[in-house]
């Protein structure tokens, strides 16, 4: 028989008073909530090449949809439940609240479980997580925005951004290159921008094969005929990590200040809130502290790019 | 915090009092090594005389029972089209006994990692604000420098820390129930004598530790010896096993998977503590593995242990308690891969005498 | 019927025994509170052990023990025909097993040994891989029900099938063991591949790889260990040529 008066009560955790500095989307203060995703339906599915396919997902609960709000640059954690979660970066546009837009490459094996999924799938998502580009900062600048292959997804947030509120920038460049011409995307929607917005848009491709009439090189290989401001300039640069240095540092030689240059990196993330230590680069988490890292932080960052 | 002593006779009874009617775990002595030295780790107890309270030092640290080995995070149940996620992570009052200052410095060290960023993490809260932590002083053992890392002593994180002066503990209480359920029991209000045998209990502790690691400036050495050829020695003795990470206080690093039931009406994701010394922590989507040798992944150990990250404010994380040292079949240990990186036996034998055989 | 989430199909497979126990495919059976389910997620179509009727059309096949006759060797290679995934199943399968013991004496000595005399064909044992092509391997000494169930629910649903990349010291220290070699025992832990939940270092007996190498062993470490606590060179092979898997890396020893 116990005796009471040595029993250590039970302590349930709800009801948690956390401090957060910042906008409470996340459901931070609700302690028992971060691990909990929102139910979301796939509404439609966009095949873009063999390998990428454009998911639109719109979040079940309309208060939840109505609180979910990201900025450009920032991801979600995709989870198919049964296989897994996968961190995609948000491919639409921040003012978006009905929809979300996710650009997913065909890469592990969560992602080879969403290609088998119909319109109608329930999936959960969590977050937004990370930081974001600066773009309340860039206003009153040129920017240069600079995509190498499924790069271009990341940023679609900010080039809606941008459209979005045209006025407060000055000249809006976008240079993206690919392998091949069939793996250039979204380009009606590029041509659209172009006119409608613009936005100028070069593209380059490294093997261009019959048929394809535009520029032919690597990605660096726009820079040639290219007059940058550099007093009044700021670059985002998304794409597969080699493509960071040479990017960055022709960017550097051009007069560009690496803290105004932003890239967003890519690592195996198990829980997208600076926790299990998996995408660590130097002593940062790619989750909490990135995506999103300015140049200069790159370059004091061990094993960054 | 409330100070009172105790006799160790009348501790033993309130140690029976709390062990008798709660879930509780202290040091015992499992078996001998083939030193004939004493093996203890924390187990289940049911009275206070099962208890080690002269123990050395336990084999593993007591981060299980914060953050266990294996836990679910969560649960998808299926039904036709829809699903719902059930997350739980409750936990059930346990009493913790016996504690070293530094583990208790490291669960400290936890919650900052994993209560104060901006996700704190539900599971570990629950776990930590149901332990019953009792802390328990002791001298060093010949390889522990947590005197290096300032962890010798700790002024919170407990219910209740004792100090062994003699006949009797100096209790310091940290809580309302330690204090109520102390209330039961004979103690008194510590007198000039007794704050001066805590005194000199503290000094004594304090001038024991025979093993020193200077750590000052080492988050700077950490990113300048990044490309140190010191790594690769180290690494190329390091067994790639997670032996280190598991027996550690504060290795929180882990790994998510998730599964289907077998029924497939539901699935499970699964969080396991896992360790950046193994082969695939690093490794992504496609096989690409950003950490493929050795020497790169036990940096990294070293770098999260002593230089710190961002989500703890650059603070080391490290407490000193050696227990990775001890694990390690390779003999590997903090002590002599940080000396070995602050070329520290060079300075010793360069400094004033221009010919160091000489000596 | 209601729309699902999913819609899984059964795996049409088939178990095949060459030389071993059978103990593997006895595995199998445990588990018995899953088991109904487990049987649920196979559409068996040849099982001697459980089943009388023999269907040649299945599309996975588990192949469980090691290779030691040409006539199994030409039913290994019909049954890798007919297979769409070839599974290894448990440690004779994967690395030969503790039949390749035999390999260390000549032929006609083991059949004298064992048949006394009578003439019976008898090759070196080989592993499977070392005759067909092998897609998937479940190892173990027997395999462990449990990681085979998960195994099976990920080929249904399409998952990630991955065996663990980290060694048994991982498990071990999880169930706050006493390390083997505190106690004075040579242990393979270090090296070989966990899954099993160092079910054999809790009832302390040293782990003999009965699961194989782990992913990017570091052999001159481990030999070095061997060689720090003063254990012999022969104990140390005899340990590592226990089940045949280590094979790859003894040449680590001169």
């Amino acid at each position: 028989m116990h005796d009471r008066r040595f029993v250590i009560p039970h302590q349930p955790v709800k009801g948690e008073e956390f401090n957060s500095s910042v906008p409470d989307f996340n459901r931070r203060t609700e302690v028992m909530q971060t691990e909990r995703g929102y139910a979301s339906i796939i509404t439609s599915i966009q095949p873009l090449t063999q390998q990428e396919r454009l998911f639109t997902l719109r979040i079940l609960d309309p208060l939840e949809r109505a609180r979910f709000s990201f900025r450009p640059g920032q991801f979600l954690m995709l989870e198919l439940p049964g296989y897994g979660d996968v961190p995609l970066s948000i491919s639409s546009s921040s003012s978006n609240h009905e929809f979300l837009e996710l650009c997913v490459r065909k890469a592990g094996h969560v992602t080879t479980a969403l290609f088998r999924c119909s319109e109608g799938a329930r999936v959960a998502i969590k977050g937004p997580f990370g930081s974001a580009f600066p773009m309340h900062e860039m206003t009153h600048n040129h920017v240069l925005l600079i995509a190498g292959g499924l790069g271009i997804a990341p940023l679609r947030a900010p080039l809606f951004w941008i459209n979005e509120h045209r006025q407060h920038y000055l000249d809006v460049t976008l240079l993206y290159g690919t392998k091949e011409p069939a793996q250039l995307l979204f380009t009606p929607q590029l041509s659209e921008w172009e006119k409608n917005h613009n936005i100028q848009v070069h593209t380059i491709v490294e093997r261009g094969g019959a048929g394809w009439k535009g520029k032919t090189g690597m990605i660096t290989d726009l820079f040639k005929d290219m007059t940058i401001d550099r007093e009044h300039t700021w670059a985002i640069v998304c794409g597969p990590p080699p493509m960071f240095k040479v990017v960055c540092s022709s960017l550097d030689r051009l007069g560009i200040p690496m803290n105004r240059m932003f890239v967003s990196l890519e690592r195996r993330m198990h829980c997208g809130m600076g926790k299990c230590c998996r995408c660590m680069v130097g002593s940062t988490f790619t989750c909490v502290d990135g995506p999103v890292f300015d140049y200069w932080s790159i370059m004091n960052l061990k094993e960054a790019i | 915090m409330i100070y009172k002593v105790i006799s160790k006779t009348e501790f033993n009874r309130f140690l029976d009092a709390l062990v008798g009617n709660n879930t509780a775990f202290g040091p015992c002595r499992v078996e001998s090594n083939i030193q004939g030295e004493a093996i203890y780790q924390f187990r289940p107890v049911t009275s206070a005389a099962e208890i080690a309270l002269e123990y050395s030092v336990t084999a593993s640290s007591a981060k299980h029972f914060f953050l266990p080995f294996r836990e679910e995070l969560s649960r998808f149940m299926f039904h036709g089209e829809e699903w719902e996620q059930l997350v739980a992570c409750e936990a059930d009052p346990i009493v913790l006994i016996g504690l070293r200052a530094c583990d208790i410095a490291a669960l400290n060290i936890l919650d900052d990692v994993l209560l104060n960023g901006n996700f704190p993490s539900p599971y570990y809260l629950a776990r930590r604000k149901n332990t019953f932590v009792i802390g328990i002083d002791h001298l060093p053992l010949v390889d522990c420098f947590c005197k290096s890392m300032n962890h010798h002593t700790v002024p919170t994180g407990f219910n209740l820390f004792c100090s062994d002066i003699g006949e009797e503990y100096y209790l310091s209480i940290n809580s309302s129930k330690a204090f109520s359920f102390l209330k039961e029991f004979e103690s008194r209000e510590p007198g000039t004598r007794e704050n001066r045998l805590l005194m000199e209990r503290r000094n004594l502790i304090k001038k024991s530790f025979q093993t020193e690691i200077e750590v000052s400036g080492l988050p700077d050495i950490l990113d300048i010896e990044f490309d140190s050829p010191v790594w690769e020695k180290w690494g190329a003795k390091c067994l790639n096993c997670g032996s280190c990470a598991m027996v550690c206080p504060t290795c929180y690093c882990y790994s998510v998977t998730e599964s289907f039931a077998c029924n497939q009406q539901g699935s499970s994701r699964q969080k396991t503590l896992y360790s950046c010394n193994l082969v695939d922590f690093a490794q992504v989507a496609g096989g690409h593995n950003f950490r493929p040798k050795n020497g790169d992944r036990l940096k990294y150990r070293y770098y999260h242990q002593h230089r710190g990250f961002a989500e703890n404010a650059n603070q080391q994380i490290c407490v000193g308690c050696n227990r990775c040292g001890r694990t390690c079949l390779a003999g590997i240990n903090p002590k002599d891969v940080i000396n070995d990186l602050r070329m520290e036996k060079e300075s010793c034998t360069t400094g004033d005498s221009s010919s160091p055989t000489s000596r | 019927m209601k729309q699902t989430l999913y819609t899984f199909e059964k795996l049409k497979i088939a178990s095949f025994d060459f030389t071993c126990c059978e103990g593997c495919q006895l595995q199998l059976t445990n588990r018995e509170s899953s088991l109904p389910d487990f049987l649920e997620l196979l559409d068996i179509r040849t099982f001697r052990e459980i089943s009388d009727e023999h269907h040649q059309d299945y599309d996975i096949a588990l192949i469980e023990g090691s290779i030691s006759r040409s006539d199994e060797v030409e039913r290994l290679r019909a049954i890798r025909k007919q297979a769409k995934v070839v599974i290894a199943f448990g440690t004779c399968a994967c690395f030969g097993g503790i039949n390749s013991l035999k390999n260390r004496f000549p032929p006609e000595v083991c059949s004298n040994e064992v048949y006394s005399g009578m003439a019976v064909e008898t090759l070196p044992v080989r592993k499977v891989s070392d005759i067909v092509t092998v897609d998937l391997s479940i190892p173990g000494c027997p395999v462990t029900k449990e990681e085979v169930e998960r195994i099976m629910v990920r080929l249904v649903t399409g998952s990630q099938i991955a065996l663990p990349s980290y060694p048994v010291c991982v498990e071990c220290k999880q169930q706050l063991n006493t390390c083997l070699f505190e106690l004075g025992e040579l242990c393979l832990g270090p090296i070989t591949r966990g899954g099993c939940n160092a079910v054999c270092t809790t009832g302390k007996t040293p782990c003999l790889g009965c699961r194989g190498a782990t992913e990017e062993i570091n052999m001159a470490a481990f030999l070095e260990l061997v060689r720090h606590r003063k254990f012999s060179p022969e104990e140390c092979r005899e340990k590592l040529g226990f089940y045949n898997a280590f094979e790859a890396f003894l040449g680590h020893e001169t």
